[in-house]
């Protein structure tokens, strides 16, 4: 508290804020809520720990049990130690997954409870997470973002590691995987700005798991399978963040693209385990309370640990500081602890978070999660962490087969976007000034009509227009009706928000804030087309700095060759589509639309003739806006994929592109054709790649038609 | 003692696209009941399946859960089955209505039978019109048929009026139906009673009209009730569509709260544009060798 003192609490709130924008950066949405953290930790000692753990093993191990009779024999109901219209009644009750042998792993996995203490220290259970359990992701990850902004708070010592535990955690869910995939499974990786899609964002990244969503899913054989690079791989398990209820449409009817058809199914048949299995939050249900917890002594022979907060206990929890807008404010804390069913018993995390009970208005803002330090004692014991498990062999390109579908799909469009953006800045650039300047010299007016001709084949004007005179004034009148360029940067955003997991925090940081300029400097095309560019040179350097080669960057990389090449022989088509003697103009624009008007006076003395000039934008492999590099770049990463027949395919082109450099006249059509084989390609490898499976749709349900009475 | 024999085809076809995954949940075989016993019954799938699971679900139902991978044009099942009615014996004396809906509510085997379910949920007019059947101190037996016959008179048999999802309180509304209405309407009337009584889906035999030969194909599917009568009378089975009171004519195939939990044949596909499904079943006496 000390250290807290000293930084005084306008640093304090400048530390939260900071801590809030990592978050923003760790999590996946770029609009994520603010405030999600409070930069203070609040603390157990070990002792306090100690008890807490056995009482929250002994309620996960109760509310296990509850749930294993409730979904099999039903002894309890039977019984009537829970009124059997209370469990048969509930909505949460998934009759699909009652089942008289138990599941292959237990429903009950994961469990938090959210506690409080009481003036007397004591803690009580305010509420069971038996379901969906959400915040382990931003208990796993809080405590290494908060070191980064509040170092001072940490002690040299003495605070329980979650690593080992975290480990552990991993090494369990691997082993029970044996060599299939695990996953976090989220409703939806698009719209991503909940702080539940964050937490489960963060529970993949901390654990190494793969984020997906239902579509990312597909039932074949019984079993699940997740839709990748390299075809269907097999899923063990499923850390579920969606709800049980209507999870399986194909048993429980409903649309199909919500949900994971066959998931039940797999489940019973022990080919698929869930994390927690669905249909466990029934016990979370308010009216079976009272009775679980006078299930504690006839199912466990011992009383429960942990008693029920009552009314009183609620009115006098505990308070906690909390940093809030400069000011530090004491707020009733509760406590979330986590435990997770490795098998054989129940292990607690040692830390947790630390949630402000009261719910702010609307208008306020907004009180943030704490970490929860647990303190060792003098002679603590740890938990030794699993000894190091080899790494499991993988294939040359694993990394890159394992990539969902849907994500490389991403990839690939941000990669075409973010070129496209720069193609249309670019191009813009060229044009305004020249259509503004509106000289009637022979030359000048060649290269308008040009421009013209380009910009609508960039969809940068109306094709309707290309034949006529355009003027600047009314290229930017175009401009602002057609919001083209506004678009587009709203395209990136998009992208850029759902291809985020695979984009590292500093990377995302960069893109966004460099977007985010651009994008603010947009009603003004003047100031707004430098901004651009220069994003998305960012974008590339970053990119090119900053990614792995792996699958990722392999489609981000693909996907900026395909349309700069595309693009280009579309654009160079019409440059060079004249006679030799009225090249000239034409030459001119492509050197400056290809950005090598410095390279090509250095090389040729600034003198344009047709041979250097077709070499440097065609064939030259060291130039990286030629229509070869993007050839040879583009077979690099196919052959990456193993796609080795495209790769030929692309290889091909290139050579047939060279060859161009020797014709005199006439180039308009094979370039033409150049971009045309592009569009092809793109095509083939859109099904070659992501469109592994269309969307899975329901089968109208046969009806009962009965015969006339 | 009546020995049927039992064909229900249902054929999807997929003319405009073939169909490349197909994942398919039935609830197409028989099960046991008292007073019917299945001595042969199996499920013929084309194109032969990848990987099949049959299994009992919570209501003791048997389910087959299929899939299909490869392009298809066509998915035909063919249930084919030998079972055995016999007249089960009427009870002379049953419980007053009160004391079956006091007893129920904490029976586990009962309990969901008697609560609202997505199809079958009570409203106020629906209770009304339930409360006439069952004055106070009414014997079951003898109101269950008193409702089964008012239904029966004050609904009409429409096809095409309303569909799988339409629920009771839709169907009277409309006062029309098919005998999934019929059935959805008498439960939603038992339940705002407190009374358990489940839907069961099943066939039923019908008679050519006379003098005329029955066609292929021409017998449907059916839907009707089962109410608990008490632990001496146990579930007896009503037929408001019919007004009858199920005897040996009515093969069951499975039951649950509504149609949901037994609808026949569901399915998520993939690929496949529009379909059309065709439907055939057969339900005719076996001639036994005396």
């Amino acid at each position: 508290m000390a250290a807290v003192r000293q930084l005084g609490p306008e640093e304090l709130a400048r530390r939260a804020t900071a801590l809030n924008r990592l978050t923003d950066l760790a999590g996946p949405s770029g609009d994520a809520p603010r405030s999600i953290y409070d930069p203070l930790p609040v603390l157990l000692t070990a002792s306090e720990f100690l008890g807490l753990e056995a009482a929250i093993r002994q309620r996960a191990r109760l509310l296990g049990l509850v749930l294993e009779d409730l979904y099999g024999p039903q002894g309890l109901l039977r019984r009537g130690e829970i009124p059997p219209a209370l469990v048969l009644g509930q909505s949460r009750f998934l009759r699909g997954l009652h089942t008289s042998a138990p599941l292959a792993a237990p429903r009950l996995s994961l469990y938090a409870a959210d506690l409080i203490r009481t003036p007397d220290n004591q803690f009580r259970l305010l509420r069971d997470h038996a379901g969906a359990i959400s915040g382990l992701g931003h208990a796993l990850s809080l405590r290494r973002l908060a070191a980064g902004t509040l170092p001072e708070i940490f002690p040299a010592g003495g605070l329980r590691s979650l690593r080992p535990a975290r480990e552990m955690l991993v090494d369990h869910l691997y082993r029970e995987a044996g060599g299939r995939l695990v996953a976090v499974l989220s409703a939806s990786t698009a719209s991503r700005s909940s702080p539940e899609a964050i937490d489960e964002a963060l529970l993949a990244r901390s654990l190494g798991l793969l984020l997906i969503e239902p579509g990312d899913l597909a039932t074949r054989n019984g079993g699940l399978l997740m839709k990748t690079l390299s075809g269907l791989l097999p899923i063990a398990t499923l850390i579920r963040g969606i709800s049980g209820i209507d999870l399986d449409p194909l048993e429980q009817g409903g649309r199909s693209a919500r949900g994971v058809p066959g998931a039940f199914g797999a489940l019973r048949a022990g080919v698929l385990t869930m994390w927690n299995a669905p249909g466990t939050a029934l016990v979370e249900a308010a009216e079976l309370l009272p009775f679980l917890d006078r299930l504690c002594e006839p199912l466990l022979g011992e009383g429960p640990l942990l008693l029920r907060a009552t009314e009183e206990d609620r009115a006098l929890a505990s308070q906690a500081p909390f940093v809030d807008n400069q000011v530090i404010a004491s707020a009733p804390i509760g406590f979330r602890l986590f435990a997770w069913n490795d098998g054989e018993e129940w292990r607690v995390l040692p830390g947790g978070l630390g949630l402000p009970l009261e719910a702010p208005g609307p208008e306020g803002p907004s009180l943030g999660l704490k970490d929860v330090w647990v303190l060792e004692s003098e002679e603590d014991f740890y938990i030794v962490g699993p000894p190091p498990v080899e790494p499991p062999e993988l294939g040359p390109f694993l990394a890159a087969a394992h990539l969902p579908s849907r994500l490389a799909d991403n990839l690939f469009w941000l990669g075409r976007s973010v070129e496209r953006l720069e193609a249309a800045c670019r191009l813009l650039m060229l044009a305004l000034p020249r259509l503004e300047s509106g000289t009637s010299l022979p030359r000048d007016i060649a290269e308008r009509t040009l421009l013209i001709h380009c910009l609508a084949r960039a969809k940068l004007l109306s094709p309707d227009m290309a034949g006529s005179t355009v003027s600047g004034r009314l290229l930017r009148q175009s401009l602002a009706r057609g919001q083209l360029i506004g678009g587009l940067v709203k395209e990136v955003g998009r992208l850029v928000n759902v291809s985020s997991e695979r984009l590292s925090p500093s990377m995302l940081a960069t893109v966004r804030f460099a977007l985010r300029q651009a994008a603010d400097s947009l009603p003004n095309e003047e100031t707004a087309l430098p901004m651009l560019l220069s994003f998305a040179a960012t974008f590339a350097g970053i990119a090119a700095e900053n990614m792995s080669r792996d699958g990722g960057w392999l489609f981000l990389e693909m996907g900026r060759r395909l349309e700069r090449g595309e693009a280009m022989a579309e654009s160079l088509a019409i440059l060079f589509d004249a006679p030799p003697e009225r090249l000239e103009p034409g030459m001119a624009l492509s050197i400056e639309l290809a950005d090598s008007v410095l390279s090509y006076d250095l090389r040729h003395a600034g003198i344009l003739s047709p041979g250097p000039v077709l070499s440097m934008v065609l064939a030259d492999l060291f130039n990286p806006r030629s229509l070869a590099f993007q050839c040879a770049a583009l077979r690099a990463c196919l052959e990456g994929l193993g796609a080795d027949d495209d790769a030929e395919t692309v290889h091909q082109l290139q050579r047939e592109v060279t060859n161009l450099v020797g014709v005199a006249s006439g180039l308009g059509e094979p370039l033409q054709e150049a971009a045309a084989r592009l569009r092809l390609l793109s095509d083939r490898m859109h099904r070659r790649f992501f469109a592994l499976l269309p969307e899975a749709h329901s089968l109208e349900e046969s009806e009962v038609r009965d015969p006339a009475p | 003692m009546t020995l049927y024999r039992l064909h229900h085809t249902t054929v999807y076809d997929y003319t405009e696209a073939a169909v490349v995954l197909g994942t398919h949940f039935l609830h197409l075989l028989p099960r046991e009941r008292p007073g019917q016993t299945v001595l042969a019954a199996r499920l013929d799938i084309s194109p032969i399946p990848d990987s099949r699971r049959d299994e009992v679900d919570h209501f003791g139902n048997l389910t087959t859960t299929v899939s299909i991978t490869g392009a298809h044009r066509e998915f035909r099942v063919v249930m084919s089955a030998t079972v055995e009615l016999s007249q089960p014996a009427l009870p002379s004396a049953t419980p007053p209505w009160e004391e079956i809906a006091a007893r129920s509510l904490n029976d586990v085997d009962l309990v969901e039978f008697c609560l609202p379910s997505a199809l079958a949920t009570p409203d106020g007019e629906i209770a009304a019109y339930a409360a006439g059947s069952f004055p106070p101190g009414r014997p079951i037996r003898e109101a269950l048929l008193d409702l089964n016959g008012r239904l029966h008179a004050d609904m009409t048999y429409e096809p095409g009026a309303t569909g799988s999802s339409t629920t009771a309180s839709q169907a009277f509304a409309g006062r029309r139906g098919v005998c999934q209405d019929y059935a959805h309407l008498m439960l939603a009337c038992l339940r705002a009673l407190g009374l358990p009584a489940r839907y069961v889906s099943g066939y039923l035999r019908t008679q050519p009209p006379p003098g005329q030969d029955k066609l292929r194909g021409a017998d449907q599917s059916h839907a009707w009730i089962s109410a608990w009568a008490g632990p001496e009378a146990g579930w007896i089975d009503l037929d408001p569509t019919n007004r009858l009171l199920v005897r040996d004519e009515h093969v069951t195939l499975a039951w649950g709260r509504d149609f949901h939990d037994v609808s026949p044949l569901r399915g998520i596909i993939v690929g496949g544009g529009s379909h059309t499904v065709r439907v055939q079943v057969d339900l005719d006496p076996l001639l036994l060798p005396l």
